[in-house]
């Protein structure tokens, strides 16, 4: 090229050169242009993405928890109210030097007294050991054998004094608790472990009846999933159809429709679905339908109001001036368009629904007492809201991930996709 | 009409680009030209010719993803694109005022008019006495013909013509030296628009603003207009004294937007003129002359460089090969490379 | 123009009616004729018919059922649901007398937190579009909408009655102080200075701080993402470029015009976060052992006591009714197109 009198073009070709990655966008694949699109959506790119890896892996959890949980979430497994990462503490016996006694096995029967401080975890490894003795004798075919009474102690010194008089055959403690005030008393001796094998802690502690929270949080997903897509699906199959004919046919059926959702819809949505779930009863079925209610006037309204603006469109009225069928331009004209808005409420009302389901659970109605739920577990710690944060903590954090995850989809897919918001 | 050599505005090869998710846009595409004090300069064209983003541009009003890639718009022998934002803040209203096309969205709903006004004043004249505004309002009102018990409504209850009016108003008021009048008419009936017309052209008369006038009503620009901007694309094709352009207008796209204008005589039999193609995709726009893909009387030279906008007769500027020389290089043929 | 209001103030208390009236009905329905057995639910599986005829005549369950619609309408309208099924058998008017007044005390608080909070930071996050303290403000109210208000409060709870010691973990007035405490109103701020009672007051307000905040926090999130939404709207609209056109400066345009504009929608907003707010109540009340309406609710559905719980609903219904009158009548006055 040579034009150099002609600067305005050359200027011209400057002033507009087009950025590199918007001539791109039009040569590389879908994949790709999603990729390279985040440059024109910025943070909500990102918001999609995040809460679409999350997501994803909120839902495998979901599918196979017994992939990740290291337990049972119904069993017992460990001593109850154990913090995150403590290992359970290893107890050992005292028992009186002139005793003989070798091994717990003796001094566990009906007439014997062990000791213990009130209160403290060492009562939950003395029913421990005695659980395990008894099923080791049962195994054996002689039946629960084991019985050894318990005496509670205010102090250590208080105890270890009892043993030393004579007053009871064995005491437990922890090997720190012992430290330092067990060379005072000169009649007893520290026998060993009560246990075989040293137990590691938990990840997220257990719960008041030694159960895993991890597994426990992790099988809560679970719940949270089937409850909150099915009753958001529910909603979906009512709301939606409901909608469309309502607008499409218009008259006094709409008018009837529209007044009811609006009164459901206006109604605060938990107490709705309390009252619903208090007459139906426990059972997952039940928690499903109490919560798809509550949304179908979401649906309704939102699709009614789409396809009222869309049914007014120049192209809707050519098509019906073109003889085209009402069910041919419900179908084909008018709910392609409504699409969009429905799965982002899908996405946002996902949320709500496992909100309003855990609310449910909280509150005691719903589902069966043992189902490793979230609502359930965090109306459990509540009674413990003074000694164990785990309890509330872990629960917690799950629901509210799940619930941001589906959100956060939810408001930056209708970020992007609503026209009214986006720029071009 | 106002003296030739006293300008009011200088535009300068102006640019203004909008990223889009398509490519960018040249919305306007080396732009220049003049405003004469006091004069009424009609700016006309398609829908995305680019005329509004022009007035935008004019006030640096252009909002983002579009953005002023480069230029000079001297006001008054200042350059406008080299100040501050408070100066620019102070520059919008008190020195240009801006009327847009929607009546309806541009008075805020929930102000009354005199609160409209009154902020006005006290934003860029904040030692004004309370008494002293009310005053000044009161009697631009009812120059404008609305009465001064309408100053207590609010915008809704108001007539179309009347907000373009409270509008206009509110650009007086502060007496701004010029209006940008951005298809203030069009969504008016035509009554209504022609009352405002006519008054446009007795304020510029009475307070002596310089007004410009976008739309693409030709027939309205004939009417009120001492001179007109033609545009294309981007780009000037035509600008002239409003007789002189109407008699003879020199670019084919001027010859054929004048064809195109229906005529109101019955017994006029001539068939409308049906301009070929169609406006041209600005995120690639032509090669060469933008236009020449359109043109009937296009040559080879219009494909491949850009005619520039200048003067061939007195006050009369054309944008195009055929009337200014065509270089020496065109001689040769050029490849260009797509 | 004032006879004009008062058609519409009319006109919008009539189409109450048919509101409250669907509700109404809708109680009604859930609470008869959806499947599950209140009388069998409350007796356990061994029960003999006699018995459940006793509890089905007490109840009124044996009447047909048009005629106990009537009378639930009738309770409804007269506000006189009868007595309780358990603890104590008080009147339910006057046990609902007592609550209402704990829910109201907490709700307002956390209303006025959630309202001048939200409002301000939506706007601010609108200002700032897509900046980074757009993405921030957004980012936290997702978040703050996604910890359930339980958790929220649970959490408060262990930081600031547990950990820090600084705030009662739970009730409305310290037990002491609760004896000696006189009651007209039921409003315990108000009775506290009524009576002047100082060391009431502090209480009372101390133990305020986190069931309000924990509510008003909760209901923060949906606030400031409808307060930028409509910011942003209103940002785009003409009137806000002819602002700028005329030199108005950017502050005065957003927080001035557009935020203006904006009340309109926040304010039908408002009228719908109200039943949220309500729901909230319940789990909020719940959480703090605040003896509210929710808590009565809850508490009287694990006695089963349907009279009661049938009520409350039935009252909870009615509160949302009226709120979204008082709602309109506010927007009448905000909005003068509404009002001419």
């Amino acid at each position: 090229m040579t034009e150099q009198q002609n600067s305005p073009e050359k200027k011209a070709s400057t002033a507009t050169e087009i950025p590199q990655w918007q001539l791109d966008l039009d040569q590389v694949g879908f994949v790709r242009r999603i990729f390279i699109a985040r440059k024109w959506y910025g943070g909500d790119w990102w918001f999609v993405v995040v809460s679409a890896v999350l997501l994803l892996f909120i839902i495998i959890v979901g599918i196979f928890p017994q992939w990740f949980a290291p337990y049972d979430p119904r069993a017992e497994v460990g001593p109850s109210l154990l913090a995150p990462g403590e290992p359970p503490s290893a107890y050992v016996l005292v028992i009186r030097t002139d005793s003989g006694v070798v091994e717990f096995k003796q001094i566990a029967n009906r007439d014997n007294n062990i000791g213990f401080v009130i209160g403290s975890p060492a009562s939950q490894a003395f029913r421990e050991v005695v659980g395990a003795l008894n099923a080791e004798s049962q195994a054996a075919g002689e039946g629960s054998q084991y019985q050894p009474r318990p005496q509670r102690f205010e102090s250590i010194e208080e105890g270890l004094a009892a043993l030393e008089n004579g007053e009871i055959d064995g005491y437990i403690a922890s090997p720190d608790e012992l430290a330092g005030v067990v060379e005072n008393f000169t009649g007893v001796e520290i026998l060993g472990g009560l246990r075989v094998e040293a137990d590691k802690g938990f990840v997220m502690g257990t719960n008041q009846i030694g159960q895993d929270v991890l597994s426990r949080t992790i099988w809560g997903t679970r719940i949270a999933l089937i409850v909150g897509l099915s009753s958001a699906i529910v909603a979906i199959m009512f709301g939606v159809p409901l909608g469309l004919i309502s607008a499409y046919i218009g008259g006094t059926l709409d008018r009837g429709l529209t007044l009811v959702m609006d009164s459901l819809y206006s109604f605060p949505g938990l107490i709705l679905a309390i009252s619903i779930a208090a007459v139906l009863g426990a059972g997952i079925g039940n928690v499903i339908v109490a919560i798809a209610v509550l949304y179908i006037p979401t649906y309704y309204r939102i699709v009614r109001g789409q396809v009222l603006s869309v049914k007014s469109e120049l192209y809707v009225e050519a098509a019906r001036s073109l003889g085209a069928k009402g069910s041919t331009i419900l179908v084909h004209y008018i709910f392609p368009k409504v699409i969009p808005s429905v799965v982002i409420i899908f996405s946002v009302n996902v949320a709500d629904a496992i909100l309003t389901q855990a609310a449910l659970s909280f509150l005691g109605l719903g589902l069966p007492p043992d189902t490793p739920d979230w609502g359930i577990d965090l109306a459990r710690g509540q009674d413990y809201v003074r000694r164990a944060w785990w309890l509330i903590a872990f629960p917690g954090l799950m629901v509210s991930l799940v619930t941001l995850s589906f959100s956060m989809l939810g408001e930056s897919l209708s970020e992007i996709l609503n026209p009214r918001l986006s720029e071009l | 009409m106002a003296n030739e050599k006293d300008v009011l505005v200088q535009i300068r090869n102006l640019y203004v680009t909008y990223g889009t998710r398509l490519g960018s846009v040249s919305a306007v595409d080396d732009v220049s030209f003049d405003i004469y004090r006091g004069e009424i300069l009609g700016l006309v064209g398609e829908s995305g010719c680019g005329k509004s983003t022009l007035g935008k541009a004019l006030m640096r009003m252009i909002k983002s993803p579009g953005e002023i890639t480069g230029g000079q718009v001297i006001f008054n022998g200042e350059d406008i694109m080299e100040y501050s934002d408070k100066q620019m803040r102070d520059f919008r209203g008190r020195r240009t005022s801006m009327i847009f096309q929607d009546p309806m969205t541009s008075l805020n709903p929930v102000q009354r008019v005199d609160e409209h006004m009154i902020e006005a004043i006290e934003v860029h004249e904040p030692k004004t006495k309370k008494a002293n505004i009310t005053d000044r309002i009161t009697s631009l009102i009812e120059r404008l013909g609305i009465q001064k018990r309408r100053l207590t409504d609010y915008p809704h209850q108001l007539s179309g013509g009347m907000r373009q009016r409270v509008m206009v108003g509110l650009g007086l008021v502060l007496n701004a030296h010029l209006i940008i009048a951005d298809e203030a008419t069009t969504s008016l009936d035509v009554i209504v628009e022609a009352n405002l017309v006519d008054q446009l052209r007795e304020i510029r008369d009475e307070f002596g603003v310089t007004i410009l006038m976008i739309t693409h009503n030709i027939a309205l620009v004939a009417e009120i207009a001492d001179r007109i901007a033609v545009m294309y694309a981007g780009r000037f094709a035509e600008i002239g004294p409003i007789n002189d352009v109407f008699e003879d207008p020199m670019h084919p796209y001027t010859q054929g937007l004048l064809r195109s204008v229906p005529s109101i005589r019955l017994d006029d039999q001539e068939e409308l003129y049906k301009m070929p193609g169609e406006p041209p995709n600005l995120t690639q726009p032509p090669s060469g002359c933008r236009f020449h893909p359109r043109c009937p009387q296009a040559i080879p030279i219009c494909a491949r460089i850009q005619p520039e906008l200048l003067e061939t007769k007195q006050g009369r500027l054309v944008n195009c090969w055929l009337f200014q020389d065509q270089p020496e290089e065109a001689a040769h043929p050029i490849m260009v490379t797509a | 123009m004032s006879s004009s209001l008062r058609n519409f103030l009319i006109t919008r208390a009539l189409l109450t009616i048919p509101m409250v009236l669907i509700l109404i009905t809708m109680v009604f329905f859930i609470m008869r004729i959806l499947p599950g057995d209140p009388i069998r639910s409350e007796l356990g599986p061994k029960a003999t018919e006699e018995q459940v005829e006793i509890i089905a005549e007490r109840l009124g369950l044996n009447k047909p059922l048009y005629q106990q619609y009537y009378e639930f309408l009738w309770q409804m309208i007269t506000l006189d649901f009868g007595n309780a099924l358990t603890m104590g058998e008080r009147p339910i008017k006057d046990e609902l007398a007592e609550k209402l007044p704990a829910t109201i005390e907490l709700t307002i608080p956390a209303m006025l937190f959630t309202a001048f909070f939200g409002i301000f930071a939506g706007a601010y996050a609108a200002k700032k579009r897509k900046k980074a303290q757009d993405y921030g403000i957004r980012l936290f109210s997702i978040a703050i909408y996604s910890i359930p208000i339980f958790v929220m409060g649970l959490i408060f709870q262990i930081i600031f009655s547990v950990r820090l010691n600084i705030l009662p973990i739970a009730g409305r007035l310290d037990p002491l102080l609760l004896v000696t405490f006189e009651s007209p109103t039921n409003f315990y701020i108000i009775d506290s200075i009524l009576t002047q009672n100082w060391a009431a007051l502090r209480s009372t307000i101390a133990h305020l701080i986190l069931p309000a905040l924990t509510l008003g926090l909760a209901l923060t999130g949906v606030f400031i993402r409808l307060t930028r939404v409509n910011m942003i709207e209103a940002q785009e609209s003409d009137f806000i470029t002819a602002g700028r056109a005329r030199g108005i400066p950017e502050n005065k345009l957003h927080y001035r015009h557009a935020l203006r504009n904006t009340f309109i929608p926040i304010l039908t907003l408002i009228g719908l976060q109200f039943a949220i707010l309500l729901a909230g109540a319940v789990l909020t009340e719940t959480t703090f052992s605040w003896p509210g309406m929710g808590r009565y609710l809850v508490t009287r559905i694990q006695l089963r006591d349907y009279n009661a719980v049938q009520a409350t609903i039935g009252v909870f219904a009615l509160f949302v009714a009226v709120i979204s009158v008082v709602m309109d009548v506010l927007y009448a006055f905000i909005d003068p197109r509404i009002r001419y």
